[in-house]
């Protein structure tokens, strides 16, 4: 059977035992299951079918270029990461969508997953330093063979994009144009309902951030409160600098102070929001960003700790999709130079463009970093009257307990 | 078609850059020819997860991420396996002869360190399951382990893990798991020449060992006998004192360890323990490979040791990250494959699975730079020629890219 010790030419039997320490401990009893039936390793994971699916063209065109299998299964790799990442992104939509998300003990799970995606991500990116040991000699051996194969034909890539909450109209020209040219029947009507009828984690986040407890205006009324004391604050300010004497130093600060006020002044000013989610340059609708404020000052409540870790983690989503657009590009220039794409794009060109804000999706989030105030500007909480930050709520009519793992 | 500014509501366009040659091109998808999808088989790679607790009708949401894992770790080994393979071809052809093809080698096995490095960060995303959703489905994984993963034993068996070094409960039970045609691959992998084997007799041939030429180990064991004498002589001019007595202690096991260096039973000894893989030649080949490293003709060389014991290294953190994983997901209890569980894998992180132990053990031999035998360029030119013409292999490289 196995482990005959003569199997070796060389060795003589009083050779094996040298490294006795734990030849006969605990460590080494069991009993091989795999004979006595059951699902194997290889059949559980379908092996068969993973295994056999590295098919050269440089192969089958007769001349077999070494590199492309390193190819292929760098983008097979990517592919399988990124249907995991649909599967969790999919099932946090779900919470939201279902409104279970309202019992707030499917907070724990929605974090979870939301912060898998961002691990995912990381390794994602990762993944480049292994593609990068080919060189773009060995590339060019085989690239020939590819047309018209691109990843600008990547399914599960412009799910995910649109699943997040890419909009249609921020994509940058080329990308708007074509990215749905690629996929028919089945594929297309997929794409087509994940861009225009399905709610997008963006969506979801905003409605249930424009649900944050203490924006009520007959409750705590956090953005009222948060107007009076930063304006009372700013003239606070205003009041130390116009007893300096006069100076340059002094006129300089003013001027400095004016521009801080100007920031505070906008982000009351609802006209101005608007017109900025029409151009585009926000996304979330101004209540929400109410809320996301208010979950950032109160951050240490403890209702308010896991939203926090959320919206945080929602950030490194962007950052790392972002990093990972860059390191392609990178990677590209280096193959490719100038040339243009297989799939018919300017390569290099085409993807620089993509690395930009238009594809940041939580931008606000980022953005509120522009509002940040003193500790003491912002408005105080009274335990007692304001129970709301100690008490969730864990109970919807709609939804049993532990039920679902979904 | 594609592209309406006007269908989302909220927004309009006023704002969108004026187009560049950046945004022009044609998308060639539709001119037919191969598409992405179809390059890459997707159909059969993203239709291979099948829950098995969605089977038995109690789905569990995280064994999909189980299942992807452990896929995305079979595509690497395979990824690892095509470059080592390669590799070894190169040395069973004797192309290696033709020092040209070095660079594919020493590019190819960095290659897999890469990808053990990729494989190690992995751990961290199925460590975002917790041992308690893990239980959730464990139930329904039965017999399946990694314990039958057939390429991780490929891949053990061709870089050169010893069959009789394998811990008891791995010896006795792993090619329990293969039958047919795996089963025979998997015993021709321990008959073939194993990366250690190949590496082993392309360092016997190290150039500079020739007694009749260089006579790198003669003039070495020379060397550090002068130079201990030396050392022994200064220490019995010093006055005496407990200094003096630690110091000549010092040079004692110095001597010893030398000594024994020298002594080709002693490391015939070593080898039949397991404590050594290569043979007495190879070891020598490797020490002059480092001391010489910055030579012309050994420097890629030693760039190829450096790859070497990277992989085990690797590898080793590999078996290390898994138990720690395996620990936390748990506990104490037996593996699905029916091992001890965690102290079973836990008793192979170990340096009977090190391959190339000795290039680590190396060091302990390492010599001050006055005591090298030192090189003569006019007299020694083989560190500066490569040798670039083999008769068995034609010289223009890119007709086999293999």
């Amino acid at each position: 059977m196995s482990g005959c010790p003569y199997f070796q030419a060389k060795l003589l039997p009083s050779s094996k035992q040298h490294l006795t320490e734990d030849e006969n401990n605990d460590s080494q009893t069991g009993v091989n299951k795999a004979s006595k039936g059951g699902i194997l390793y290889g059949d559980y994971l379908q092996l068969d079918k993973i295994v056999t699916s590295q098919v050269l063209q440089s192969e089958l065109k007769g001349n077999k270029i070494h590199d492309e299998h390193l190819f292929i299964v760098t983008h097979q790799a990517y592919e399988l990461w990124f249907k995991q990442v649909l599967w969790e992104l999919d099932s946090v939509r779900e919470i939201f969508i279902s409104g279970h998300v309202r019992d707030e003990r499917n907070m724990l799970k929605v974090n979870t997953r939301i912060n898998r995606i961002v691990m995912i991500f990381r390794l994602l990116l990762d993944q480049f330093a292994v593609l990068e040991t080919m060189t773009a000699l060995d590339f060019f051996d085989f690239r020939e063979y590819l047309s018209p194969a691109s990843g600008f034909q990547s399914l599960q890539f412009r799910l995910l994009e649109n699943k997040i909450g890419v909009p249609h109209n921020q994509r940058v020209p080329y990308n708007r144009r074509h990215y749905r040219d690629n996929f028919r029947g089945q594929e297309s009507e997929l794409l087509l309902r994940s861009e225009q009828q399905e709610l997008t984690l963006l969506q979801l986040v905003e409605q249930w951030l424009e649900r944050t407890p203490g924006l009520e205006e007959g409750g705590f009324n956090f953005w009222g409160k948060l107007q009076t004391n930063i304006f009372k604050g700013l003239d606070g300010e205003k009041e130390k600098i116009e007893q300096e004497t006069e100076s340059e130093t002094k006129e300089e600060m003013m001027a400095e102070f004016i521009k801080h006020r100007d920031v505070f002044l906008s982000l009351f000013d609802d006209k101005r929001h608007d017109h900025l989610l029409s151009t585009g340059q926000r996304r979330l609708s101004y209540k929400a960003l109410k809320g996301a404020l208010m979950i950032y000052f109160y951050r240490e409540e403890p209702r308010f700790q896991v939203p926090f870790q959320l919206l945080t983690s929602l950030m490194d989503i962007d950052t790392l999709m972002t990093k990972w657009r860059y390191n392609h590009v990178c990677m590209v220039h280096r193959m490719i130079g100038s040339k243009a794409g297989t799939g018919g794009s300017s390569g290099y060109q085409y993807l620089r463009s993509t690395v930009s804000d238009r594809y940041k999706v939580f931008v606000d989030l980022f953005n509120l970093a522009d509002f940040l105030v003193p500790r003491e500007w912002v408005p105080k909480m009274n335990p007692t009257e304001h129970s709301f930050l100690y008490t969730a709520e864990c109970c919807d009519s709609s939804y049993c307990s532990s039920d679902d793992s979904d | 078609m594609s592209g309406c500014p006007f269908l989302g509501r909220k927004h309009h366009n006023s704002s969108q850059p004026e187009e560049d040659d950046s945004q022009k091109g044609i998308n060639k998808a539709s001119k037919g020819g191969i598409v992405y999808g179809e390059y890459l088989q997707l159909d059969k790679v993203l239709s291979a997860q099948v829950l098995q607790s969605q089977q038995k009708g109690d789905k569990i949401h995280d064994e999909h991420l189980f299942i992807v894992t452990h896929q995305a770790y079979e595509l690497w080994f395979k990824q690892i396996l095509w470059e080592l393979d390669s590799v070894r071809e190169l040395f069973i052809k004797n192309h290696v002869r033709d020092e040209r093809n070095m660079l594919k080698v020493v590019s190819r096995i960095h290659r897999i360190t890469m990808i053990f490095k990729l494989l190690v960060e992995q751990f961290t995303v199925l460590e975002t399951m917790t041992s308690l959703d893990f239980f959730d489905f464990r139930q329904y994984l039965s017999v399946a382990s990694g314990f039958q993963s057939f390429q991780f034993r490929l891949l053990e068996s061709k870089i050169g893990v010893a069959d009789h070094l394998r811990v008891a409960y791995n010896r006795q039970h792993y090619r329990d798991n293969f039958h047919g045609q795996e089963s025979e691959t998997l015993l021709r992998s321990e008959q073939d020449s194993s990366l250690l084997q190949l590496v082993e007799e392309w360092l016997e041939r190290t150039p500079g060992l020739e007694r009749d030429g260089f006579h790198f180990w003669g003039k070495l064991q020379a060397n550090i006998e002068e130079g201990l004498k030396l050392k022994k002589q200064k220490l019995k001019e010093m006055s005496n004192s407990e200094e003096k007595e630690d110091m000549l202690e010092d040079l004692n096991k110095q001597t010893e360890v030398f000594t024994a260096m020298f002594d080709p039973s002693r490391h015939e000894y070593l080898l039949n323990k397991g404590e050594r893989r290569l043979s007495y030649k190879a070891l020598q080949g490797a020490l002059m490979i480092n001391f010489y490293r910055e030579e012309p003709r050994f420097q890629v060389p030693f760039q190829l040791l450096t790859s070497l014991m990277e992989i085990d290294t690797l590898m080793s953190k590999w078996r290390y990250n898994h138990v720690c994983m395996v620990h936390r997901m748990i506990g104490s209890k037996a593996g699905t494959g029916g091992s001890s569980g965690y102290y079973y894998l836990r008793s192979t992180v170990s340096d009977r699975y090190k391959v190339f132990v000795d290039l680590f053990n190396l060091a302990t031999f390492f010599v001050p730079r006055a005591w090298v035998p030192k090189l003569n360029p006019q007299i020694h030119k083989f560190h500066y020629m490569a040798e670039c013409y083999d008769s068995s292999y034609n010289s223009y490289s890119s007709e086999e890219t293999d």
